[in-house]
């Protein structure tokens, strides 16, 4: 369940929407809509490299396909923003907002972005402050050593 | 997204669907933030929105995700409908076309969530009272002869759009306590009292479950 940023994608639909894909690939015949589903599908996994795949894709279509550019611009802010990408993804929902700036879709999807980022900076500080502490341990048990000998 | 994670005892997954331009976004919109989107664009995808709502004394959190009414996101906003615990199905008041394609629509939800799930219709736009395209009681029949609760409703007055996502919610919780809705199948669309933040997530606990599992 969840928000756009953490929901993941049913393993099932993600190779259903594959197989199609592939299919396609093989006849030498990709369709945008097949390629835009697969991506849609890649973009939320809960893996790195599916979601990177999945940008690789959007950003193809972006190049190439001028009537899905909304919909590739707001995954791919969506994909960026999953692997923490966040220049770029604030990059993408600026771009988009440039074109439709009232879009409400694109300013939740920006406060979402930019929430996630605070999380994680908070965390980011933890974690720092985890090392200090596990570093003044290691000092510790070096002078206990050191006295010892 | 309002408050923290603690403060209700159950989460509901909604979706919303029905053709492109009803006003599922709009009528969201109305219910999340008692405000009228009059200039609302084509929904990419999904939207998602939540409210804290009470029912019998429980606090209740509803994730309604919106789904795209273009037909070239249909194929994908299918795999939104697993686990719903309810359904808002919307058609337009205004264009007997969004009314005719019910059928399929509600096909669609019967075949991909379970049968538990709250199906509740919902004519929009019933302020535009002059542009009728479909009457009140063809809709109603309609509800009756499938099992749908039914109103109609205006996302720019705010008519009936709180009791449409409340009806629902009253429903689903009658459910629970009925026991006809199984709280521990995965796909109920329910979960009671999120214990932990950041676990609060069925898909990825879904997930985990099917990567545990050793077969």
């Amino acid at each position: 369940m969840a928000d756009v940023l953490s929901e993941i994608v049913l393993p099932e639909d993600l190779k259903k929407f594959e197989k199609i894909y592939h299919e396609q690939l093989y006849r030498n015949d990709v369709t945008p809509k097949a390629k835009f589903e697969y991506a849609w599908c890649l973009v939320r996994s809960k893996y790195p490299a599916d979601i990177q795949k999945g940008i690789v894709l959007l950003e193809d279509l972006y190049r190439n396909d001028v009537e899905g550019q909304r919909d590739y611009l707001y995954y791919l802010a969506i994909g960026n923003a999953r692997i923490k990408e966040y220049a770029k993804a604030l990059g993408y929902v600026r771009s988009f907002l440039s074109i439709e700036p009232g879009n409400v879709q694109l300013i939740s999807l920006k406060e979402n972005i930019t929430k996630k980022m605070q999380k994680e900076g908070q965390r980011g500080i933890f974690v720092a402050g985890g090392a200090l502490l596990a570093v003044g341990a290691l000092v510790g048990v070096g002078v206990a050593l050191a006295k010892n000998k | 997204m309002s408050a923290g994670p603690y403060n209700y005892s159950y989460i509901f997954k909604y979706i919303i669907i029905g053709d492109m331009g009803v006003g599922k976004s709009c009528l969201l919109h109305q219910f999340t933030e008692k405000k009228f989107m009059a200039d609302c664009p084509h929904t990419i995808g999904v939207e998602f929105g939540t409210r804290i709502i009470e029912v019998s004394g429980q606090k209740i959190k509803l994730q309604i995700w919106d789904t795209a009414g273009q037909e070239r996101f249909r194929a994908v906003t299918r795999s939104y409908y697993r686990g719903a615990a309810g359904a808002l199905m919307v058609y337009d008041i205004t264009r007997r076309s969004t009314y005719n394609h019910l059928s399929s629509w509600l096909t669609d939800t019967r075949n991909l969530t379970n049968p538990s799930t709250v199906i509740f219709l919902i004519g929009n736009k019933c302020d535009l009272e002059a542009q009728r395209d479909v009457t009140y009681e063809e809709a109603s029949k309609f509800a009756e002869e499938n099992g749908l609760l039914f109103v109609e409703a205006s996302a720019k007055t705010g008519d009936n759009v709180e009791e449409a996502f409340l009806e629902t919610a009253k429903k689903i919780y009658q459910s629970i306590q009925d026991g006809r809705l199984d709280l521990n199948a995965a796909e109920s669309g329910v979960q009671h009292k999120p214990s932990q933040p950041g676990r609060n997530n069925l898909s990825n606990d879904q997930q985990a479950n099917k990567d545990n599992c050793p077969c």
